[in-house]
């Protein structure tokens, strides 16, 4: 037992070398011998969808491989991923960009968030904002048609009258961004006299269909606001910045793979928000897979 | 609209591949944190004064919210230009988030061997190193062991949250199932996550018995 504190040197020193290993074998982050871009996703249906989109277009017209990365956990994780270089291109929407990345004051016209968040990216991250899918995933508020049309509430002005009746539920995010909750009660001057129920954003339809709240905080695009049979509201004071769904792409990768920008740009002006309501509506009832989803929707319109 | 066999034909390769993903994961970040905290605990009962701050940095890391700590930890792999999605992360959060039970109870196990004996030890002539090797670690291997098994299952569990920085993982099926309220998908996920942790705690149990002393071991 003499050898007891050379073996006890010996594991210390075996745990940091392997420690050691792996940070370093983790510093070579991409290798570049084949040609791949990596695509990324943010967890929620419509990002994988997109990204899916994006990823078999190129694969079918290219000879480039790609490395899919999905369900990452939020703007944060794929923004900073994307300028490490770890992404290389993902679907970001433009409202987004403006305020939560840039953390600039909302803008209505989409135009103009569209060149802002286009020129400043380029200068400031040297990412490119392409051209935009086409369709506004906007917030909106939410409720059952049939106590819309009983109440006649058409336009999120017409919810004054009812502010005190209204049970709202609305998710995390909206509770807390400028262009969520807080900003929207400042816009419209009122503010529901009960206290919000935050929850998740996939349980709020579910909530509000059996009627566990009244309003909710709904993406435009989700599929389940038809299908359940609600309404959203018309946005009259223009509160809401648009958030168009557009690929936001290294330029770096671009001028390493410059077919990249024709080839995405191909999907441009291509998804109606109905058409984005059909296809999230597939994987989140119809439990398809975003993969098949994708696949069937670039068939259909002759893209591959 | 599906029965659970066709439901397997369908994902069953899909959930063999993640559960496979999340052992290597759990495995590798719980046993770096072995490797790690049983020296640094042993040493820590031989410098007491850096013990108690070492022990309140290691409970401070646990006290993280774990879905907190994996975005956390994002700004300081950045600063040392390490990824920021995939495992890397992933393995740095979860062996962060496994240091402390190992750490405490290599700790408080060896603190705990009764003077006595040491005393005894000591008076018949046998070395630090001797004492270490032959007394303290054989008596505090059940204490050591039950500190190692609490870290891999607390790490069976928060590994689960890699999905969110593209670390796969059964995550991927539980999330994708919460998103969609899909619960086939969650259960897909959730099942295998509870009987690799069932089974981890088994593997370490056979290794207790076999690492405790005999003299130590209590009739079945």
């Amino acid at each position: 037992m003499k050898n007891a504190a050379v073996i006890l040197k010996g594991v210390s020193i075996l745990g940091i070398l392997f420690l050691l290993v792996i940070y370093t074998g983790c510093m070579t982050k991409n290798s570049n011998d084949t040609k791949s871009v990596s695509i990324g996703s943010k967890h929620f249906t419509e990002q994988e969808i997109l990204a899916e989109i994006m990823a078999v277009l190129i694969e079918e017209n290219s000879d480039i491989t790609v490395v899919r990365r999905f369900n990452l956990g939020g703007t944060m994780v794929c923004f900073n991923a994307l300028k490490t270089g770890e992404l290389d291109l993902y679907a970001e929407y433009t409202g987004t960009g403006l305020v939560n990345i840039l953390k600039m004051k909302a803008v209505n016209d989409p135009d103009k968030v569209y060149r802002t968040v286009k020129d400043i990216f380029a200068e400031k991250y040297d990412l490119a904002w392409l051209k935009p899918f086409g369709f506004n995933n906007t917030y909106t508020l939410t409720m059952r048609k049939a106590d819309a049309e009983a109440s006649g509430i058409r336009k999120i002005s017409d919810l004054i009258p009812y502010k005190d009746k209204l049970l709202p539920g609305f998710d995390a995010e909206f509770m807390q961004r400028p262009d969520g909750y807080p900003g929207l009660r400042k816009h419209y001057g009122f503010e529901f006299g009960k206290k919000p129920r935050q929850m998740d954003p996939g349980l709020m339809y579910k909530a509000l269909q059996e009627k566990g709240v009244d309003i909710i905080d709904g993406f435009s695009t989700d599929g389940r606001i038809p299908a359940y049979n609600f309404v959203t509201l018309l946005d009259d004071k223009n509160f809401f910045p648009p958030y168009y769904a557009t690929p936001l792409v290294r330029n770096e990768t671009l001028s390493i793979y410059p077919e990249l920008k024709e080839i995405l740009n191909r999907l441009s002006g291509r998804i109606s928000t109905e058409e984005i309501r059909k296809l999230n509506y597939m994987v989140d009832k119809e439990e398809k897979r975003p993969s098949a989803v994708a696949k069937e929707f670039l068939k259909s319109r002759g893209l591959i | 609209m599906s029965g659970p066999l066709s439901f397997l034909q369908e994902y069953g390769s899909e959930i063999l591949r993640l559960t496979i993903e999340h052992s290597r994961l759990t495995a590798m970040s719980v046993g770096a944190a072995i490797l790690f905290s049983v020296p640094v605990g042993i040493i820590l009962t031989r410098a007491r004064k850096v013990a108690a701050p070492v022990l309140a940095f290691a409970s401070i890391i646990q006290t993280i919210p774990s879905l907190a700590l994996f975005g956390l930890v994002i700004p300081i792999l950045i600063a040392v230009n390490l990824p920021i999605i995939g495992f890397v992360p992933a393995f740095i959060a979860l062996f962060l988030y496994a240091l402390l039970p190992i750490l405490r109870n290599t700790h408080t196990g060896i603190r705990q061997v009764d003077p006595a004996i040491l005393e005894a030890a000591t008076g018949i002539g046998m070395t630090d190193r001797q004492i270490l090797w032959r007394i303290e670690l054989p008596l505090s291997i059940p204490v050591i062991m039950a500190g190692i098994r609490t870290s891999t299952v607390i790490s069976v569990g928060v590994a689960t949250l890699a999905a969110l920085i593209g670390a796969g993982g059964l995550g991927e099926l539980i999330f994708r199932g919460l998103r969609t309220i899909n619960y086939k998908l969650m259960l897909a996920g959730a099942i295998p996550a509870a009987a690799l942790a069932m089974f981890m705690d088994f593997l370490l149990g056979r290794a207790e018995i076999f690492l405790t002393p005999k003299g130590l071991k209590t009739k079945e």
